[in-house]
């Protein structure tokens, strides 16, 4: 391990000395790369899928090695491990560990300028605003629960006045009746509820105060030392390939049913539901992926309120601003 | 010849009226309004996914299998090394007990991040092997024909012919009704590993991407083809043994026991290092897993970091208080589920003799319960049972019952057949030849059942907590997971495997006692 991390650290080193940024790539070298994902084969990831298919990664010299993950994997522990050079996150867990642990994170990107959880209900009984959740029974997954405490404080609802249970991803019980809302994806888990014969509704948390990027691009300070062009690489090659998604957000998905998202068990239309869904909440004018002081001084902002109180130096703005 | 078929195939007849009553229960949505799909339309699912399987099935077939035969070939290797130097055993003992007890749902991520590639599944499928097939192997070596030994031994025969000629040979059946849990067993420690390895193909990554889909159909299916690949196994083991133990059972009753694994009377400052070497080496082993693989110290806890984490850090008092309050909720429903699932497959043991008809149709149902993951059971169970404290009992029973019933069935088939015959001979009923014979016959194996049960009715309970309830320490560990809390993951681990290991010392006393007072020796 130690061995293969000096050795990686090596050839990103000589490569990042060697690559001059306007040399076509398949003329060049490339260095392996990985990047630990946040979940498993989806929408949500298209466009490093589209970078990868298309060779934009190989153009700017990078072999890279996409690590799917899942409700189990912690994408944060694989940069430690030294298994990914890059991670996508979500900012409250990275910073928390930042301010808690001493973790040596740096956030360099954000794939979602709007954190796309939201509190989704059904239409005959909706749940529109933090208001409408007092005396109702909602289904959040543990590590989320700090997110709608954060909502209900920022609304003043007392936390007792909601019953928060624990949420496996599966809108069965809600279907069914046993809860009024779950705190989900509102990009996907609405059109699921729709093929089961429901119509959902939903609200964003972030249009309720606890205003949060998500999948934030999260890599180690050694790695942001030892690895700046590779980096710079990874985010122009992905917003090569989120401005190609979304030019046909119908394109690319079909395409991928038998290779990225083979064996998933999800529809075409799910994909194509979420990739359309998605795109209001990627959309900055700073361009996808992008920070913007105001954005980071939000996600500050809707922190602290949680007792997680990070600070402007997390973030690094000026791998971006080399794009 | 209709009358014919059936008197030849109960099994078959019990299952058509399953799968018919299974049917209907689905059809008519009888089960929490169709959380229960019917039989049919799984199958019509199944046909449809069909393209997805392949993948799945392979990378978890391939995964269980190494990790059945790594598990497997150390565990009876090891079985034989500790029957041979008891000493072994001794030094061992703590850290045999703690793979045991080791919550799969708290080192698979930890297994995830230290390994890559397929190797956490394998070694989670390895270690959900060894504890079963060890413990069997020296079952089974330690309780052979002691006239049989002594018959080689007088043609001179060494100690080495005596386990190969007499002791492995006799071994068979308890191995390989070892290797009967550790099947199912390997599968589904595969699977875990999955939910917390990421990775593209598996069928609990399958299932992972299918739990958010509401399409129960789909789950059932998935969980129908993990416990065909599991009971495939299962039987495939169930008949090699029931063809070997015809072969190696005793004819005759044998009056003397073979001698008890001991090691020889010994001073006490002997003992007392050989308990400290033993209480000493889990954590040596945790300690240099650590070392050997060189893992990150933000993300492995050294068993020193976890006590200066709870009883000296700054944070000491919140982190004691948070585990303090878990346990007070997880403990008492434990021991609550253990009982319950004890009682459940001790009255399912006696009912095999009794009404062996009836053990076979609820075979089936039993293994599905095993096989079928608990993630995928577990929506299925709240929706029926809601998110409560019966809900945690049931999973709890559902884990516990079966490991502790095929011990136990195993101990009545292998009463001797000299002892079972003179009540018989005295006209006594099969109830009384149970109660007269073979259930004290069989009480160190109901003992050697309820040690297998200590630790898992702790896993089903977390489990429960983690996936539904939202309480105890199962749930710490969760969100502790959730908020990359390292210090308070490797706390939750080390302090469930420290209160299985308490259940199981416990356990261990009490067997000692009675059958102490009963003459019979324990089996280890």
């Amino acid at each position: 391990m130690r061995l293969q991390m000096n050795r990686r650290h090596f050839l990103g080193a000589s490569a990042g000395a060697a690559a001059l940024p306007f040399l076509p790539g398949r003329a060049r070298a490339t260095t392996p790369f990985t990047m630990q994902s946040a979940w498993i084969n989806d929408a949500e990831f298209a466009g490093y899928f589209i970078g990868l298919d298309q060779g934009y990664y190989a153009e700017e010299g990078l072999d890279l090695t996409y690590l799917p993950g899942g409700p189990d994997v912690i994408p944060e522990s694989s940069i430690i491990a030294g298994r990914a050079d890059l991670s996508l996150t979500t900012p409250d867990t990275t910073i928390k560990a930042i301010v808690e642990q001493g973790a040596p994170f740096k956030i360099i990107g954000a794939q979602y300028q709007k954190n796309p959880i939201g509190i989704v209900s059904l239409a005959k009984s909706p749940i529109l605003t933090p208001q409408d959740m007092i005396g109702k029974t909602i289904a959040v997954p543990p590590v989320n629960t700090i997110s709608v405490e954060a909502v209900l404080a920022i609304n003043g609802i007392e936390r007792s006045q909601v019953n928060i249970v624990p949420y496996s991803y599966d809108p069965t019980p809600l279907i069914r009746g046993e809860i009024d809302a779950s705190l989900d994806f509102t990009t996907n888990v609405p059109y699921t509820i729709e093929t089961m014969g429901e119509e959902a509704v939903s609200f964003l948390l972030y249009d309720f105060g606890f205003t949060i990027y998500n999948d934030t691009v999260v890599v180690t300070e050694e790695t942001l030392r030892t690895k700046r062009a590779e980096l710079v690489g990874w985010l122009r090659a992905s917003r090569r390939g989120w401005v190609e998604n979304f030019e046909d957000p119908d394109l690319w998905p079909p395409r991928w049913m038998d290779t990225w998202f083979a064996g998933t068990g999800r529809s075409l239309e799910n994909e194509l539901f979420f990739n359309h869904a998605q795109q209001p909440l990627m959309a900055s004018p700073a361009g996808y992926m992008a920070m913007t002081e105001e954005g980071i001084e939000a996600n500050l902002e809707a922190l602290a309120r949680v007792g997680i109180n990070g600070t402007r130096d997390m973030f690094d703005t000026t791998l971006l601003e080399e794009l | 010849m209709g009358v014919d078929l059936w008197q030849r195939w109960p099994g078959l007849r019990n299952a058509l009226v399953l799968i018919a009553i299974w049917e209907l229960v689905g059809q008519f949505k009888l089960v929490a309004g169709g959380a229960l799909p019917s039989l049919s339309a799984i199958v019509l699912r199944l046909w449809v996914d069909r393209a997805d399987y392949p993948g799945h099935i392979w990378a978890t077939l391939s995964a269980s299998a190494s990790g059945f035969l790594i598990g497997n070939t150390i565990a009876i290797l090891a079985g034989v090394l500790f029957v041979t130097f008891p000493v072994l055993l001794r030094i061992t003992r703590g850290l045999n007990i703690a793979i045991f007890a080791l919550p799969p749902i708290a080192i698979a991520p930890i297994l995830a991040l230290t390994l890559s590639g397929m190797a956490p599944r394998i070694t989670l499928a390895a270690l959900g092997v060894y504890f079963v097939t060890m413990s069997a192997t020296v079952i089974g070596l330690s309780q052979y024909d002691s006239r049989a030994a002594n018959l080689v031994r007088a043609y001179g025969g060494a100690k080495w012919q005596v386990l190969w000629r007499v002791q492995l040979r006799g071994a068979l059946p308890a191995i390989l009704s070892g290797f009967r849990i550790a099947a199912p067993a390997a599968v589904l420690g595969a699977i875990l590993a999955e939910f917390g390895g990421g990775g593209r193909w598996g069928l609990g990554t399958y299932l992972l991407g299918s739990l958010g889909r509401g399409e129960p159909a789909r789950i059932w299916g998935i969980g129908l083809v993990a416990t065909l690949i599991a009971g495939l196994s299962y039987v495939a083991f169930a008949l090699l043994s029931a063809r070997l133990v015809g072969t190696s059972r005793a004819v005759s009753l044998n009056p003397a026991a073979p001698p008890a694994l001991r090691v020889d009377p010994s001073p006490w400052w002997h003992r007392i290092g050989l308990l400290l070497c033993s209480v000493a080496l889990p954590f040596v082993v945790w300690w240099a897993f650590l070392r050997v693989l060189s893992v990150p110290s933000m993300l492995g806890k050294t068993p020193w970091d976890v006590i200066h984490y709870l009883f000296l850090s700054e944070l000491r008092a919140t982190a004691q208080s948070r585990l303090f309050s878990a346990l007070a909720e997880t403990l008492p429903i434990t021991f609550a589920g253990m009982i319950l699932g004890m009682g459940f497959a001790f009255v399912l043991a006696v009912s095999s003799r009794l009404l062996p008809e009836f053990t076979r149709a609820f075979m089936p149902v039993a293994l599905i319960t095993q096989t079928m993951p608990l993630v995928a059971l577990t929506p299925l169970l709240v929706l029926i049972l809601g998110r409560g404290t019966s809900l945690t009992l049931w999973v709890t029973i559902s884990v516990t019952f079966f490991p502790a019933y095929v011990m136990m069935a195993q101990g009545l088939l292998l009463v001797p057949r000299a002892a079972v015959e003179l009540p018989r001979a005295y006209g006594a009923k099969a109830w009384a030849e149970l109660r007269l014979v073979a259930i004290p016959a069989s009480i160190p194996y109901v003992f050697a059942a309820m040690r297998l049960t200590a630790p898992r009715a702790l896993l089903g309970v977390m489990i429960a907590e983690w996936l539904a309830t939202g309480r105890g320490l199962g749930n710490l560990l969760n969100q502790s997971r959730g908020y990359l809390d390292f210090n308070m993951i490797w706390t939750v681990a080390a302090v469930s495997v420290l209160i299985s290991v308490g259940f199981y010392q416990i356990v261990l006393m009490i067997e000692r006692r009675v059958l102490a007072r009963m003459g019979m020796a324990a089996t280890e």
